[in-house]
């Protein structure tokens, strides 16, 4: 299994191939020991950003401020005469770089998008800022520090040339394998669900902001120690590691080479430096050499939107991807994939176990309103320990208003909630996660771009590890119990045959389970399913229905749904919403005689009925 | 510590400053706010309004023919960049926009460049903008001081735009809700074009203006980008009010730091915009559900 | 803190050239001015930089970014030199040099554009050491790039000759033994300057600086209050602005404000420009005269001379030097029917470093490194003639001794050319304007 998560060790021997013959291959084409040396430290400094960027969907323009840190508290040791230990110098630069990233990170990490981006580098060009002037004693201002010494092994020192290639790509090699393996840890796992899609992975039970400051710190020590060694490499310490230019030729590069591949930094870095040292020699060219290079940027970014090594990888995956796509029907509704029994694998016992006397959800009159409109009023109910409880309603009624304050998405206005007796309004999405409610969407909330495992995956780590855990080294499907679970979820839902299908490919109607199966997967004491069987098939509702009705047997089911016939075979209790506020609760009976209920019914479901 | 007088200038000068502050980011603030993009070449389009002044005014000398085919200029450029580049990207992640903007601005400075050369060009300050104005408490320059008349009075017609017309109505929409902007269909992509190249000219216009106090040169926009983004920072992403208010922040806090030490009137812009993501990270006028 | 490295350095290239066995054997005992023989181990790029009939300059300027156009003048007057040198004509022969070429060996030259980083200059410069063997490096437009590449110079034992930088470190604490500049110094700039402005203005002035927050900024502010002071010429303001400052209202509120009579503004190239035109619309000059302690190339053109007239200053070079030095007329009427404009400084220093270079080449008879900067370290005695007159390179720091013009700008009625923009004033001798040896701080490195 390991084998397979982690992928094989080909990267890793291209990549050392590569480090060993780049030297004699690159340099009849002009490229000198120290032209590959600074492509080596872009590639490092690009191995952290890839994380942050490729993995994480982080785009940071602020990586300057890390280089510079890491590069300016190493030279600062050394040429001050402070430390002559030029390895501890640059440990000790990378823990700084680390620490400032800490602190930028942690500001900037609550905003995303493009938001994020733009914090970043405010943050890059305050560090240029303090750099050039209130530091400048420190760091010798626009000069920067000149004379940094190399380090010796073995009391040899590893001096320009050749030794100096060598030290770099022994330190390349081990950033990538250390990436590679984080990449491909759960934490990894967990980074790639976040730029898949944030919200879900907030709701599995992850903490989303503990992961992005994590990878943010990863990233800024990767910056630090590029940027250590650059003033090694070139016994100087520039002051403009720190300048924007940095930051975003560090994003240039990576775009060339490829997002996402961990390599593309460096690829990016061959090319962009080649060309921009032969095109200034090319006669006329001069300075249009960087209005050139821009065009071609701009060229890359329109057409080719892999980069190169990312088509590169791209060609090699297609195939493969293009077989997983022949084997998915063009048409949903395919009833015989559906498991029609029980599933072989029982599925793992809930990690909390549960206390029968207490109501597994307790709502208290919660309400939200929005602005003047009262989406949800002064609803109060119980979901009983271990039962089917159904919530029905027209549409508008606030169903699944009442459902994100069930699970604490959203904070509701008044009122509160508690799961087996405990308050868990105000903990949020990802704590009541880990409490054990577990919810599926009305629109399905998927990581389109993982496979159908890796999805299940991510919601069956979420309770294993809990909110946060920086297990970087191990693989991440070595974990027995998380792969059970997995695996118990698969066959629940029934998209065994699909394991290692990008879910983008899949019909609408096996999203629409593995919704439901990603739900299950967090291993919920309180399963909250929002219109499961919306947009099913005929053939997919009855199978759907015995699913529910099976996962019904082990844990407390919430199931908000249009479909009456189907609420009324499986539901024990079932409360109705009319207009946000609690029309009537009772069992299928006693609603079924409800005159209320029929008159709003009646007077709604003419004009509400779904499509 | 200031005398009190000196003070009041250095408040004065940054309501001068924040007013243009405030025009850079409204420019920003519009197209990020209805279209999400984060437009990275807005410092190259400010920097080209200037050169399309220097241009108009070194053939015919009059500032307001500067303004008017600047600003059409301007309107052309917007309508192109949009149509052949931001386009195709309304589809594609966020990053991705990002990077064709930031490219696109490395194309415009160095074509300017390549054009004109890296000598810094002149605008004439125009003839009633010329000498200087005793204020009582200070001498301002003429044309500063009705600068600041002139970009309120632009700002003003902003706000008309955006909270008195259709198109406006789109922009807020926008701002509120993404997607909510794209259930209202074909209309949307028309709206975003001419968003698009509302900001463009928002920025040139910027440029224009503040051509004849400082040196026409091809890098010259690169610092607004920057003061630009924090000023959206602390005003609240996409939001048109933030961006006047966080501009006029902006500005004051620049000048009152110079009336102590003009070294760190930069240093503590980022400082006070670190702060503000500690105590409000959503900036003064943003929403808590936007990004 | 350069020197320990210095030695360092030679440790490495001692052992990417021979390996560790031979480090002992680098010692060049009593080599003097005696031309390097075939015995001398390989420093540097020396041999192989030499072993054709070409020889390699690497040349790095900023073409693109902030001083881009003193960039291009620069490397024009580079451009100049090396085209003069290998024709080896009248030009050539007028400075000294003998047939064609630098020892017969035509030079090839490329081109990097710098981007004003100074990591940029030493990745360049670095590429041309390594792939094209360059025997010389040199071209800058900042203080920053040229320590950056002095310490380069020094650790690959290539010699560099120092492009436009004022800073006191590049011969001051940042010196190399391998590297030599041309331009004035801050403080042989100022210390020019003092007598002529206090002359001029008299005495206990008040006066107000504006100061870009960088070493040369601060290394200008130091030298000229320093140089003033005797005059009793005090400080009302000092206002530090951050790099790249593009709107200065803040800073000159407070110099307007200052009660000064003098207002002297440090900033360079296009912040220059700027910052002097914005002084005007807040009215500084109505109660203020301006000095420039160093005035950029294009600062009068781009200023206008409206601004510039009255204004005292120095600059490196003035083309109205034709008049007083034969090869400065040679060089300007060159430069003219090349590339069509009067050259400014920073052309002159491309021009100028690049002869003197080649000079001392010739009279060391060897591109030997060791030899070639021995050869300069003695020019004292034996002077190069030059578009400045009479120059040598002082053997204690590298600076070059060289006069001093001092310059005022002329109002726009006075200029009887369209290059009219400065009269010189005075040609402070080098010798009265330099700073004693080693009064900044330089301490030479190892010469192998």
């Amino acid at each position: 299994m390991a084998a397979r998560v982690r992928g094989t060790l080909w990267p890793e021997l291209a990549v050392v191939a590569v480090l060993l013959v780049a030297p004699f291959v690159l340099l009849p084409l002009g490229f000198s020991y120290d032209l590959l040396q600074r492509i080596l430290d872009w590639g490092l400094i690009g191995l952290g950003f890839d994380l942050l960027f490729g993995a994480t969907g982080l785009l940071s323009f602020g990586q300057a401020a890390f280089y510079g840190t890491g590069g300016f508290v190493a030279a600062y040791l050394l040429v001050g005469h402070v430390i002559a230990n030029v390895w501890l110098a640059l440990v000790l630069g990378t823990i700084a770089a680390g620490l400032v990233g800490l602190v930028v990170g942690w500001l900037a990490v609550r905003r995303i998008g493009i938001y994020f981006t733009m914090i970043t580098l405010a943050f890059g060009e305050m560090a240029y800022f303090l750099e050039n002037s209130p530091l400048s004693h420190y760091t010798g201002g626009e000069n920067g520090l000149p004379g940094v010494p190399v380090p010796s092994l073995g009391g040899m020192p590893i001096s320009a040339g050749l030794p100096m290639y060598w030290l770099l790509a022994v330190l390349f090699f081990a950033g990538f394998v250390l990436a590679r393996r984080i990449l491909h840890s759960p934490f990894g796992a967990v980074l790639r669900a976040i730029k898949g899609n944030t919200t879900r992975t907030g709701m599995t039970g992850h903490s989303v902001p503990a992961y992005k400051l994590a990878v943010f710190v990863i990233a800024a020590l990767y910056a630090g120690l590029a940027g250590g060694l650059l003033g090694v490499l070139q016994s100087y310490m520039p002051p403009d590691a720190f300048a924007l230019d940095t930051s975003g030729q560090l994003v240039v590069q990576t775009v060339i080479g490829g997002v996402g591949t961990l390599v593309g930094p460096l690829v990016g870095a061959t090319l962009w430096l080649w060309l921009r040292d032969n095109l200034q020699q090319v006669p006329h060219v001069g300075a249009l050499w960087k209005l050139i290079l821009g065009l071609i940027f701009v060229l890359l970014v329109v057409v080719l939107k892999r980069g190169i090594a990312g088509e590169i990888r791209w060609a090699f995956t297609r195939r493969r991807l293009a077989a997983a796509e022949a084997g998915v029907p063009e048409e949903t509704g395919d009833a015989a994939v559906m498991p029609p029994t029980a599933p072989a694998l029982p599925l793992s016992a809930p990690l909390v176990v549960a206390r029968t006397d207490a109501p597994a959800l307790r709502a208290i009159g919660v309400s939200k309103f929005y602005g003047g409109l009262h989406a949800v009023e002064n609803v109060s109910f119980e979901v009983r320990t271990g039962s089917i409880h159904a919530v029905i309603g027209p549409n508008g009624a606030g169903k699944s208003t009442l459902f994100k304050m069930l699970k604490d998405e959203i904070a509701p206005t008044a009122g509160e909630v508690l799961l087996f007796g405990r308050r868990i309004t105000g903990l949020g999405p990802t704590r009541t996660a880990q409490l054990g409610i577990g919810k599926s969407n009305q629109l399905n909330q998927l990581f389109l771009d993982l496979t159908v495992t890796e999805n299940l995956r991510i919601a069956a780590l979420a309770r294993a590890r809990g909110t946060f855990r920086a297990d970087l080294w191990r693989a991440a499907d070595s974990l027995p119990a998380v792969e059970r679970q997995v695996a118990a979820a698969m066959e629940t839902v029934g998209l065994i045959h699909r394991a290692d299908v990008p879910v983008h490919v899949l019909p609408y109607g096996e999203k629409r389970r593995l919704e439901i199966g990603i739900a299950l997967a967090t291993g919920p004491n309180v399963l909250l399913l929002d219109e499961p069987l919306a947009g099913m098939s005929p053939a997919e509702r009855v199978a759907t229905r015995a699913l529910v009705r099976e996962i019904g047997r082990t844990r407390t089911l919430l199931i908000v749904e249009h479909d009456m016939d189907a609420i009324f075979e499986l539901a024990e209790r079932i409360t109705v919403l009319y207009e946000g506020r609690l029309l009537a609760d009772g069992t299928p009976d006693e609603i079924q005689g409800n005159q209320a209920v029929q008159d709003a019914y009646l007077g709604g479901l003419h004009e509400h009925e779904p499509a | 510590m200031p005398s009190a007088p000196l003070l009041l200038s250095q408040a004065f000068n940054g309501l001068a400053l924040g007013t243009l502050l405030a025009l850079v980011a409204s420019g920003l603030t519009i197209i990020l706010g209805t279209l999400g993009v984060l437009n990275f070449a807005h410092g190259a389009l400010f920097m080209l309004g200037a050169y399309a002044m220097y241009v108009v005014t070194a053939q015919t000398g009059s500032f307001f023919l500067g303004i008017l085919v600047g600003a059409a200029f301007m309107l052309v450029v917007g309508v192109v960049l949009e149509r052949g580049l931001i386009r195709l990207f309304y589809g594609r992640p966020h990053e991705d926009q990002i990077l064709v903007t930031f490219g696109a601005g490395i194309v415009i400075v160095e074509g300017v460049r390549a054009l004109f050369g890296a000598n810094t060009q002149s605008v004439p300050t125009p003839s009633w903008g010329q000498g200087i104005v005793q204020l009582g408490f200070l001498f301002y320059p003429t044309y500063r001081l009705e600068l600041i008349g002139i970009v309120a009075a632009l700002l003003f017609v902003l706000y008309l735009i955006l909270y008195r017309t259709s198109i406006g109505l789109v922009v807020r929409a926008g701002i509120e809700d993404a997607r909510m902007v794209g259930i209202l269909g074909i209309n949307v992509r028309r709206s975003f074009l001419l968003v698009f190249a509302l900001g463009v000219v928002a920025a040139g216009v910027s440029g224009m203006l503040y051509a004849p106090i400082v040196s026409v040169e091809p890098d010259m926009g690169s610092s607004f980008l920057v003061e630009a983004f924090v000023v959206i920072v602390i005003g609240g992403l996409g939001s048109y009010p933030g961006a006047v208010v966080g501009g006029l922040i902006a500005g004051e806090i620049i000048s009152i730091t110079s009336a102590f030490n003009s070294a760190y009137s930069e240093v503590m812009l980022y400082a006070v915009m670190a702060l503000l993501l500690v105590l409000r990270p959503q900036g003064l006028f943003g929403s808590e559900g936007r990004v | 803190m350069n020197k320990r490295i210095g030695e360092a350095a030679l440790d490495r290239r001692q052992m990417l050239q021979l390996g560790l066995g031979a480090a002992g054997g680098l010692m060049l005992p009593g080599l003097g001015l005696i031309p390097a023989r075939a015995a001398e181990a390989p420093l540097g790029t020396w041999p192989a930089g030499v072993s054709g009939s070409t020889v390699f300059v690497g040349v790095t300027s900023p073409l693109t970014g902030a001083y881009s156009a003193d960039g291009k003048d620069e490397v024009l007057g580079y451009e100049l030199a090396f085209a003069e040198i290998n024709a080896g004509g009248a030009n050539a022969q007028a400075w000294g040099l003998k047939g064609k070429g630098v020892l017969g060996k035509q030079i090839r030259h490329a081109i990097a554009d710098s981007e004003l980083k100074p990591n940029v200059a030493v990745q360049a410069q670095t590429q041309f050491i390594q792939r094209d063997k360059a025997m010389m490096i040199t071209g800058c437009v900042s203080s920053a790039e040229a320590v950056a590449l002095e310490e380069l110079a020094q650790r690959e034992h290539v010699l560099n000759m120092v492009g436009a930088a004022g800073a006191n470190a590049a011969t001051g604490h940042d010196c190399q033994r391998y590297a030599f500049r041309s331009q004035p110094s801050a403080y042989m700039a100022c210390k020019a300057l003092a007598p002529v402005v206090a002359q001029h203005y008299g005495r206990g002035k008040k006066v107000a600086y504006l100061v870009p927050d960088y070493n040369y900024g601060h290394s200008v502010f130091g030298s000229f209050s320093a140089f003033t002071k005797p005059y009793g010429w005090t400080t009302a303001a000092k206002e530090v602005v951050p790099l790249s400052a593009t709107d200065y209202s803040s800073a000159l509120l407070n110099i307007a404000n200052s009660g000064a009579d003098i207002f002297v503004n440090i900033e360079f190239a296009a912040q220059a420009v700027n910052s002097t035109k914005q002084a005007a619309q807040f009215g500084v000059f109505k109660k203020m005269q301006m000095i420039v302690p160093n005035i950029s190339s294009f600062q009068a053109q781009e200023t206008g001379a409206a601004l510039m007239g009255g204004v005292f200053g120095t600059m490196d070079w003035n083309w109205k030097l034709e008049d007083r030095f034969p090869l400065a007329k040679s060089f300007v009427a060159a430069f003219q029917a090349k590339n069509h404009y009067t050259p400014n400084w920073g052309a002159n220093i491309g021009y100028l470093q690049t002869y003197i270079w080649a000079l001392g080449v010739e009279r060391a008879g060897t591109f030997y490194p060791p030899a070639v900067i021995k050869a300069l370290e003695a020019s004292k005695t034996n002077p190069f003639d030059s578009t400045l007159g009479k120059v040598w390179y002082r053997a204690e720091d590298h600076q070059l001794v060289r006069p001093v013009p001092v310059v005022l700008g002329n109002a726009p009625g006075a200029m009887k050319t369209k290059d009219d923009w400065f009269n010189i004033v005075d040609l402070v001798p080098g010798e009265q304007a330099i700073s004693p040896p080693t009064f900044l701080g330089c301490k030479l490195g190892s010469y192998t």
